[in-house]
């Protein structure tokens, strides 16, 4: 019962949030909505008792579209609304709706079916975050590791591309050594002409 | 702070404690050694120390250093130019001011007006005096000018009022009479120098 | 569903809806009384530190300065600015006192307790979900989109300064804060509370074993509450008031209980993970263990803000990047190595 409401609860304000994300022309309210729409997901995990998938989803998130924040706010003006180019609207409507609709058919044919099974049940007894690393790795080491490979190339390159100034320190004061270091030399030139003089 | 400080205005006599500032570290090993010598010097612990210090210090070895103003006043310095006092002579009681309206004459914002009259013995008598004190800029130059130290800068800073009237009037700028043994002499502008008599030179008679 | 809830409280007496009710009211009144209380207590703090009395007049001690400052913050007027987008501008405050409240759900504050005379077990944590560590720290960095959205909403070049500094401080400071509870979860192979406290019942506290987590915990938990060698946000010497620049009233207040709300859960935290929780110390019983160390932790957070300046962003995200992290991961590392063997 409880659960009925709940589902429903989050169902119906995911959709409306990730509807909000792709409808609005405001950046704030697109990436505040998408955000939210991720919490919201979050909630599903927890229905279904898996914890710990809906706290990372949580925490990954919430972080991931921090991110985007920052690239909102280097690009757009938040407070005002984006005028968006459509060449050609008719043609996305139809193609978006034909995805929409295979996503639908695709996700509820083994509902229909009836052949929904779950790969890894809850286990009596075994923490959610214990299962999902069993999991993690016995069959899926191999993606697993190859993903974290992944990302260690992605940091690397993202190191390098930042870190071609980054010898160069905008805040030591390398310049006001140089000041007193040209200072001092002005004052030995004036000693070493007072000696001459 | 004692009062010979407070007056000091002799700026670069004082003991000022130089900082020993080291330069920026130029090479990588420098670096280093610096962030080595930053990380495991104890100064965040010692700024923790000072604080706590001086929490003790405050609250349980009277150091409490807030002065609760309006309950309580710091002492200003004499020199300090507030809102003017009108003396009275010591022996007599009677009010200094000669009327000469030399500090009207001076006064370079205008605000002092008073009127005079001849009373019955042909002195001159005060029977008027205000002061504009929206437009005083307390210059001092009204207490310097006048030559019976009548008019002297008292130490009433707190100029707020309901009405300008409130402490421009001369009753109310003139020492109450029953608080004469409390008139001080004022030491600040005009008023005569403490060592007065070592300048004084005997006027030579022979000529 | 429920029986997960409620795994871990298997003490006698069956944990009732009441019980949990009452730990609900608990926290949410004794928790939000002492946030605003904490205004109190760290101007209070702050000047003794240097030499002041601080708050004095209203009531015996200026202690009914709280009410005066919540009249007046109620009758202020409540201005949002033209430019600004207003629904954002409106929700912001809301999302850090919520999840700042939030987070406290799934914190443990006393012991397992029955009220005297009735069979009402009142639990120590009013919803034990079984990653409550997690959960907490998730909601905390959740909190920080209300700064975030508040700079970005209100048309101020100064607010977006403001958010600009939160998104940089929480990406930051997100990865010290995990790596730096990683260890201790090692270490106790589970992510609740309950079983962190349970672990250090009759063993040393935490905080003997991991000291540089703890150390590394407490700087990153500055960081998440915006406190002062961190307070970036709103510093005002640079940013006016970063994110809080046009907010008035009630609004702004509502920044005020999050923050305080934090640095409270971030006690909590400190203590159960670290700390040795709320057992027994000696003869000592656990509820005013829990509350000391709480109140250490408050304030020690106050002493550092009386004695530290505040880093600038650049210092922030170097300290975090090329010391924190790396000895994060060198003492998750370690750590691990030490289980192994
Ligand atoms: S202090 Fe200056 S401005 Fe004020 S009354 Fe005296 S002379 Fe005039
Ligand atoms: S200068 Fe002195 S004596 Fe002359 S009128 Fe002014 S107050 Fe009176």
């Amino acid at each position: 019962m409880y659960e009925t409401i709940a589902f429903y609860t989050f169902a119906i304000s995911t959709t409306i949030l990730f509807l909000i994300t792709v409808m609005s022309k405001n950046v704030l309210y697109a990436m505040t909505a998408l955000a939210s729409g991720m919490v919201m997901i979050s909630g599903f995990f927890f229905l279904l008792g898996a914890d710990f998938l809906g706290v990372v989803q949580l925490i990954v998130y919430v972080g991931a579209v921090m991110a985007l924040y920052g690239f909102a706010m280097m690009f757009f003006d938040a407070t005002r609304d984006i005028k968006e180019k459509h060449q050609n609207p008719a043609l996305v409507f139809l193609l978006g709706g034909l995805m929409a609709l295979m996503f639908v058919v695709i996700f509820s044919a083994p509902i229909i079916g009836d052949n929904v099974q779950a790969l890894y049940p809850i286990v009596e007894g075994v923490g959610n975050a214990q299962a999902v690393g069993m999991v993690l790795f016995t069959k899926y080491l191999v993606p697993f590791e190859v993903a974290a490979l992944m990302l260690l190339v992605a940091m690397i390159a993202g190191i390098i591309l930042a870190g071609k100034k980054m010898d160069y320190s905008l805040t030591t004061s390398e310049a006001a050594d140089e000041e007193i270091n040209v200072e001092e030399k002005l004052q030995a030139d004036i000693e070493r002409e007072k000696g001459e003089a | 702070m004692s009062l010979e400080q407070f007056k000091n205005r002799n700026v670069g006599t004082q003991n000022y404690v130089k900082l020993d500032l080291d330069h920026s570290p130029t090479t990588g090993w420098c670096q280093f050694k610096q962030v080595v010598k930053r990380t495991f010097k104890p100064e965040l612990f010692v700024g923790l120390g000072v604080t706590f210090r001086e929490m003790v210090n405050a609250l349980f070895r009277g150091k409490m250093h807030t002065t609760q103003y309006p309950f309580e006043k710091l002492p200003i310095s004499p020199r300090y130019r507030a809102i003017h006092d009108m003396l009275r002579l010591l022996e007599s009681g009677n009010y200094r001011c000669i009327g000469c309206g030399l500090c009207e004459k001076i006064c370079i914002s205008d605000c002092i007006s008073m009127e005079t009259k001849y009373d019955e013995n042909q002195r001159k008598e005060v029977s008027e005096y205000t002061i504009n004190f929206g437009r005083c800029i307390f210059c001092g130059y009204c207490a310097e000018v006048c030559p019976e130290l009548a008019i002297v800068h008292g130490g009433r800073y707190e100029n707020a009022s309901e009405q300008r009237a409130s402490f421009s009037l001369f009753e109310d700028m003139l020492t109450p009479i029953d608080q004469l043994n409390l008139q001080q002499e004022y030491a600040g502008f005009g008023a005569i120098s403490p060592n007065a008599d070592e300048n004084v030179k005997s006027t030579p008679l022979a000529y | 569903m429920v029986s997960t809830i409620f795994l871990t409280a298997t003490a006698l007496p069956e944990v009732i809806w009441i019980g949990v009710i009452i730990k609900a009211v608990l926290i949410l009144a004794v928790i939000a009384a002492i946030a605003g209380f904490g205004t109190y207590i760290e101007r209070k703090i702050l000047a003794f530190m240097q030499r002041r009395l601080g708050p004095q007049h209203v009531g015996p001690f200026g202690l009914l300065q709280l009410a005066a400052d919540g009249i007046k913050l109620f009758t202020k007027e409540d201005i949002i600015p033209q430019h600004a987008n207003k629904f954002i501008f409106s929700i912001a405050p809301v999302i850090t006192a919520a999840t700042a409240f939030i987070a406290l759900a799934a914190v443990p504050v006393f012991p397992d307790f029955t009220i005297p005379f009735t069979d009402i077990l009142v639990p120590s944590i009013a919803s034990d979900i079984n990653v409550g560590i997690l959960f907490v720290l998730g909601m905390m960095a959740a909190g920080l989109y209300g700064p975030l959205l508040a700079g970005m909403s209100q048309g101020n070049k100064w607010g977006i300064i403001g958010s600009a500094r939160t998104a940089i401080q929480f990406l930051s400071y997100e990865v010290v804060t995990g790596l730096s509870v990683l260890a201790p979860i090692m270490m106790v192979g589970s992510l609740s509370f309950v079983d962190f406290n349970d672990y250090q019942t009759d063993g040393l506290w935490l905080v003997v074993y991991q000291p540089i987590a703890f150390v590394l915990f407490l700087i990153a938990g500055f960081a998440e509450t915006n406190r002062t060698p961190f307070d970036l946000l709103e510093h005002e010497a640079e940013i006016i008031s970063g994110y809080v620049t046009e907010y008035s009233g009630m609004r702004w207040g509502l920044f005020f209980i999050g923050e305080y709300a934090n640095m409270i859960t971030i006690g909590v935290i400190a203590s159960i993970v670290f700390l040795g929780g709320y057992n027994d110390f000696l003869f000592i019983p656990g509820w005013i263990m829990i509350i000391g160390k709480i109140a250490f932790s408050f304030f020690f957070m106050l002493w550092v803000r009386a004695a530290w300046p505040h880093v600038r962003p650049d210092q922030l995200m170097w300290l975090c990047w090329k010391v924190l992290m790396p000895l994060a991961v060198i003492n998750v590392l370690i750590t691990g190595l030490v289980i192994m063997i």
